[in-house]
């Protein structure tokens, strides 16, 4: 029973990190109806900020975290003006950004690759390879801490939208762009916030996952698989739901890494994908799009 | 659409010709000898791929410095094949039919090398290999491959389990041993040496070579422990860690093909405090490695195909090239040490560059045969030590380097009989 504890608690650590990275994707993909496949190259300047920070003025990758998402929400904002704006309401945008992300990501990745070069990364603070032992359990600090940040950072997320008014425009620009409009939000500047804010989300996570996770450049293909299975299952668009799908699948393939073999861990989260898509393709929080 | 818009259209569609055709100019230079490289410079092998191009242009501008080949500049025609065997096929095949390369080098992992190596020997090409060591390559009946590390994957577990029984005091020699390994071409090789399984053809099955009993069998340790881990997006490793610490293993083997997999999987062994006896993994002699695990890498043991401190005897441009000779430049270079990932194919270089000033020639034929006339006593000189290879294109006498990290350096500690050795730490440290 405490080894299954043990697993259940190991998946939770790491989902809460995969709930933070999958935040981000979801909150544009519900406001702007943007399929952001760069969203990990964003979590990777994340990354690539702490690691630097750290080397070089020895500044921990928590409190690295600010700084991440400023440079990454800039990053953000060059991003949206070049590539996104001017087609926002095209017919086909969703279809587009597809494409248009991902050439984002491939220009992003060349661009890290020219200045950081292939090389292995993993910012290495003294709690990196530490662990709480609570009797035969034990936590290990650095997936307890970025699981605990990414938890106050998604409740806050939570809140902003909840009750500030820019959240409540942003919540009224994803339910209807037009209604919005009419009731005179500033789509526009919502939208330019919205991306500005997953891309700092991204930013965030990628300070946390530059001790969890020893990245590359490339890094970034594995991680837009799981991510886009995350939102998927929760439904796009759905924090929620991209939290829940997180916390699940990572316990779920914790278990099944256990109990059947660890080459059938990283099956959970697409084999997930494709139940979803066939018995409930809006996802377990999203709803039907028009 | 103005008639200004259109005369504007004209005018960059101009200037852009005018520049591509510039650069195909330049690029289709007859007097250069090129020499095709598809590598990995995207995707999961990104990282040794990047090596591996940095070992080939150390050792091109070497040769070029000397004066090129027959009198002529060598250029090294790259394309990124993104890790991916599909882009690798078709790279290979446009080298030869397109872009009429001279040479070709090979490119990096088992994975990769595989599926090309039909196609090179197809066209009679000259297939030298810096890393794709799995038998099934060798056993294809290729005439054109020339290996340049130590032997194939599956004979690496001679040298595991002759360090423990060769090095290690009786008390601290392991009984239980965990193998986890990717599922990786090269990985698994080296695990059914280990195990003792069979060595199968993809495809049609035929057998290669039986390797029972193992080579952790016949050391009388048991395996109490033994998964695999998907070849991509694998992200759980202190579960896999945990799995381990509980079959009480004091024996860790742990195979990857990419250095990252090696410092994620033993930084997680050390958060769920798994001592064993001894730590043996099949990556992690680059600097990002120490890097990842600081002093933790104590003691660690890893296979290696080269040490910086090895006193191999080299050459390269019609010149004495040593390995410290190799290491020295290096450093003034990149103001760090090679690695074993720009050593190989610095190596694989070295034999090459031999083989075109021994025979005068870019003939590929007049190159295979100058390489198979090789032997232990006339053998290619390299970095990695001398070269003369079997007629699958395995080398002759070569084994794989066991090196440790001791304080911060990686110490060559087995087979002693190939240069000086430091002692072993043994057991382990504790975390």
């Amino acid at each position: 029973m405490i080894y299954i504890l043990q697993i259940i608690i190991l998946g939770l650590c790491l989902g809460l990190v995969y709930a933070l990275m999958a935040t981000g994707l979801t909150l544009i993909f519900g406001v702007m109806r943007i399929v952001n496949l760069a969203h990990p190259i964003f979590i990777l300047c994340g990354a690539y900020v702490a690691y630097w920070l750290f080397v070089l003025y020895g500044l921990d990758p928590i409190l690295a975290i600010p700084i991440a998402a400023i440079v990454c929400g800039v990053l953000g904002a060059i991003v949206y003006k070049l590539v996104f704006e001017k087609d926002a309401g095209s017919q086909k945008y969703s279809e587009m950004t597809v494409l248009l992300t991902f050439g984002t990501a491939m220009i992003l990745d060349g661009t890290l690759s020219f200045f950081f070069k292939n090389t292995q990364r993993v910012t290495s603070p003294s709690y990196a390879t530490d662990a709480f032992f609570i009797g035969d359990i034990f936590l290990p600090t650095a997936q307890l801490y970025s699981g605990l940040v990414s938890l106050s950072l998604i409740v806050a997320l939570a809140l902003f939208l909840k009750f500030s008014t820019l959240g409540v425009a942003i919540r009224a620009t994803s339910l209807s762009r037009v209604n919005a409009e009419l009731v005179g939000i500033n789509v526009k500047f919502v939208c330019l916030f919205s991306f500005i804010l997953g891309c700092a989300l991204a930013g965030c996570a990628g300070s946390l996952v530059s001790f969890v996770f020893s990245f590359f450049p490339a890094k970034h293909f594995e991680w837009i698989a799981v991510l886009m299975s995350l939102v998927v299952l929760g439904g796009m668009g759905s924090i929620l739901g991209a939290v829940t799908a997180a916390i699940l699948l990572s316990v779920l393939a914790s278990l099944v890494g256990t109990f059947l073999a660890p080459s059938w861990s990283t099956m959970v989260f697409f084999l997930a994908l494709f139940v979803i898509l066939l018995i409930r393709p809006q996802g377990m929080f999203g709803k039907y799009l028009s | 659409m103005t008639k200004k818009s259109i005369y504007y259209r004209l005018l960059t569609s101009t200037i852009f010709v005018f520049i591509i055709s510039f650069g195909v100019n330049n690029q289709a230079n007859a007097d250069t000898i090129k020499v095709g490289v598809s590598m990995p410079l995207t995707g999961n092998f990104a990282v040794p791929g990047t090596k591996h191009l940095e070992g080939y242009k150390t050792c091109v501008d070497v040769i070029n410095r000397s004066g090129g080949w027959l009198d002529r500049e060598v250029e090294l025609v790259v394309n990124d094949n993104r890790s991916d065997t599909e882009t690798a096929i078709s790279q290979y095949e446009r080298f030869i039919n397109v872009d009429k390369v001279d040479l070709t080098f090979g490119t990096f992992s088992s994975k990769l090398t595989f599926p090309i190596s039909p196609i090179l020997a197809k066209y009679n090409s000259i297939h030298p290999i810096p890393s794709g060591g799995a038998l099934r390559i060798f056993s294809q009946g290729h005439k054109n491959l020339f290996y340049f590390q130590a032997s194939a994957a599956e004979y690496v577990g001679s040298n595991m389990v002759g360090l423990l029984n060769e090095l290690v005091a009786s008390e601290d020699k392991p009984t239980r041993a965990a193998l986890v390994h990717a599922d990786d071409f090269f990985a698994n090789s080296i695990a059914t040496g280990l195990l003792g399984n069979e060595v199968r053809m993809p495809g049609s099955g035929d057998l290669v070579e039986d390797m029972a009993p193992g080579y952790i069998a016949s050391a009388g340790m048991e395996v109490v422990y033994h998964e695999q881990w998907p070849e991509e997006g694998f992200s759980d490793w202190l579960v896999l860690a945990n799995s381990i610490k509980r079959s009480k293993a004091d024996l860790v083997i742990a195979l990857m093909a990419s250095p990252e997999e090696a410092s994620q999987f033993a930084r997680a062994l050390k958060i769920v405090k798994h001592n064993p006896k001894h730590l043996i993994l099949s990556q992690g002699t680059q600097a990002e490695f120490l890097e990842a695990l600081g002093d933790s890498a104590e003691g660690i043991i890893i296979m290696s195909a080269y040490h910086a401190d090895a006193p191999y005897k080299g050459l390269l441009g019609g010149n004495q090239m040593n390995n410290s000779d190799f290491v020295a430049e290096y450093h003034i270079n990149n103001g760090k040490l090679p690695d074993e990932d720009v050593a190989i194919t610095y190596a694989l270089c070295q034999g090459i560059d031999q083989a075109v000033r021994a025979t005068g020639s870019l003939d590929n034929q007049k190159l295979m045969d100058w390489l198979h006339a090789r032997t232990p006593e006339d053998p290619v000189q390299t970095v990695l030590g001398n070269f003369s290879w079997d007629e699958r294109g395995l080398p002759l006498d070569k084994s794989f380097l066991m090196v440790q990290w001791q304080n911060d350096r990686l110490e060559f500690v087995y087979p002693t009989n190939e240069f000086q050795a430091q002692d072993i730490i043994s057991p382990k440290p504790e975390w």
